[in-house]
């Protein structure tokens, strides 16, 4: 915002408090209200504005709270922001940032969804989860950055979570920088299994990786970043190496992430010896944490889905 | 709208939106070969006849029923960053004003007292269902007070009814006094698209308002006031259907769109 006079952040609770997880902090104070818009409980209001304001030069930020909500004002999002600069054959530009919050953290089925699928599906739109705190300000700047609209969600569980109590990409530099938008990452190195996944079941991916390797099991852990782009490249070349491949998805698991990762791979050829997915098995998100638990991904599981999947005895 | 909106003023149109294109000065030959999806045409042929969009001219359409509305809000908040003084006109017809979005969006630019204006065209109908039976008020300008916007109700089809409402709110939007409404009553004289059989009407009703046709008031008011003869508007007519009957020639040659770039454009990087 230092930066680019043109960056407005428009949203529900941003101004004066912050935002409900803190995300935007002090931001109105220091760029003014005008900069930094609180409006009222108005998603189509918000996103359409976010339309207009692009066409007129501007890069908006426009804050959904959580991505179950974008169900109101999914019009605006997959109508107009995906589709304006195709409809316009390239002669506008969508440069527009919805950040918002998704994942698990025991808040029920209208709380709690991923739905990075969902905007995956839908062409046009960019679509960034990142896992730690290192990236998430890398994948922000670079998605403010962006001339196309990126989908930039946050992980509920993550925001609530202290930097000090992250085990990767804790370190965040004052100064500026980018992580740029479409590149996966090794979280950690391993030859029997690549496990993919992103967001909040990294952390969970790589306990689990951390326990298997007390049987013998070396995983290697991938952090896709984004859904919108897909960064193959890494996966393919992972998969080659082990052979096995786990796709660990918080989202729904039918026509979703995992089938397509898994769709590319067989469509590229790499040669496969075990194939799984471990995602949200197509149920709403339950509000009892021992029901969610059981439908959620979590060490435990990842572990237990690993172990069917090599076996070292 | 000709004469009071600049090239900064945005405007929001919808997917009835050929004449406000016009009225906003896009090019008549990229708009004519847009309609017909050719690659000269104002997008590539990529939008089609009712995703218009002009950047320079701050022109764009939506096949959204209501979806304008919202938009041209971000482009009103824009005219207040920018302090340019401009002003943002959305033009809906009456079905649009019973969504969400028209509400938020008329509500948040009464909140923030912004330039807004949403010039509704009330022909009566939303397909097939009457205004009478969708609205829970009578007329859509009495909503205004709602949302601290400025609502007036006009005859749609009275040219002169219709300037002066509209120089009224651009003159309100440029003063800082916050949004208005016009309803311009109209009717649609066919069916909502080709092909649609129009049962929902009675063809007495269709003939009986025809005859209000507004280009052939304002053609009598102009012999009545001696400002035209019959025989000058008859020549103005036969040759602007001349140059659009050439026009149209010449439009249908254009090449299409090579099937090769169907997928660009998705995205800028």
């Amino acid at each position: 915002m230092e930066r680019d006079p043109n960056v407005i952040v428009i949203g529900e609770d941003v101004g004066a408090q912050g935002g409900v997880f803190g995300a935007t902090r002090g931001l109105q104070k220091k760029f003014g209200s005008q900069r930094v818009v609180d409006t009222p409980i108005s998603e189509s209001a918000i996103t359409g504005m976010g339309v207009g304001l692009a066409l007129e030069g501007f890069r908006p930020v426009l804050e959904i709270m959580f991505v179950d909500f974008i169900g109101v004002c999914l019009d605006q999002v997959y109508n107009a922001i995906a589709k304006n600069h195709y409809m316009s054959g390239g002669r506008i530009r969508m440069p527009i940032v919805i950040k918002t919050a998704g994942g698990c953290i025991g808040s029920g089925a209208q709380h709690s969804q991923c739905l990075w699928g969902l905007f995956a599906h839908l062409p046009g739109l960019k679509v960034v989860a990142p896992s730690n705190p290192y990236d998430a300000k890398g994948l922000l700047a670079s998605a403010v950055e962006s001339d196309d609209p990126v989908i930039y969600i946050e992980h509920k569980g993550l925001l609530l979570k202290r930097a000090e109590d992250f085990t990767f990409g804790r370190e965040v530099p004052a100064e500026r920088y980018t992580v740029p938008i479409g590149e996966a990452k090794i979280v950690r190195d391993g030859r029997d299994l690549t496990l993919i996944t992103l967001s909040g079941t990294v952390a969970p991916a790589v306990l689990a990786a951390e326990a298997v390797a007390k049987s013998g099991i070396d995983v290697e852990v991938l952090d896709l970043r984004s859904v919108v782009p897909l960064d193959m490249v890494t996966v393919i070349e992972s998969v080659r190496k082990t052979g096995r491949v786990l796709v660990v998805d918080e989202d729904y698991l039918s026509y979703g992430l995992s089938g397509e990762v898994i769709t590319r791979l067989v469509e590229a050829g790499v040669a496969l010896k075990s194939v799984k997915r471990l995602a949200v098995p197509d149920v709403p998100i339950p509000g009892a944490v021992t029901l969610e638990r059981a439908v959620v991904p979590n060490a435990d599981s990842i572990e237990a889905t690993i172990l069917e999947m090599v076996d070292k005895r | 709208m000709v004469g009071f909106l600049t090239k900064e003023d945005a405007l929001c149109s919808t997917h009835r939106n050929h004449l406000h294109a016009i009225a906003k000065g896009v090019d008549m030959r990229a708009m004519l070969a847009e309609i017909f999806e050719k690659s000269t045409g104002l997008c590539g042929g990529y939008g089609g006849h009712m995703h218009l969009f002009d950047s320079d001219l701050k022109f764009s359409a939506t096949g959204i029923v209501g979806a304008g509305v919202p938009v041209a809000l971000g482009h009103a908040y824009g005219a207040r960053l920018k302090q340019n003084n401009a002003v943002a006109v959305a033009v809906v017809g009456d079905g649009a004003v019973n969504t969400g979005a028209f509400h938020e969006a008329m509500n948040m630019a009464g909140a923030m007292k912004l330039p807004l204006i949403v010039l509704v065209e009330n022909n009566e109908w939303a397909i097939s269902v009457p205004f009478s039976a969708a609205s829970a008020t009578e007329t859509i300008a009495e909503r205004a007070p709602s949302w601290a916007a400025h609502g007036v109700r006009v005859d749609g089809l009275d040219v002169e009814q219709v300037v002066d409402a509209f120089s009224n709110a651009v003159q309100r939007g440029r003063a800082g006094q916050g949004p208005s409404i016009i309803e311009a009553m109209c009717y649609r004289f066919r069916g909502h698209f080709e092909g649609d059989a129009d049962l929902y009407r009675s063809t007495e009703e269709k003939e009986r308002r025809r005859a209000a046709d507004p280009i052939e008031r304002i053609k009598a008011t102009l012999i009545e006031r001696s400002l035209a003869t019959a025989a000058e508007l008859d020549g103005i007519e036969l040759s602007i259907s001349n140059s659009m009957a050439e026009m149209l020639a010449s439009v249908r040659s254009d090449p299409s769109p090579d099937a090769a770039d169907a997928r660009r454009y998705v995205f800028v990087d």
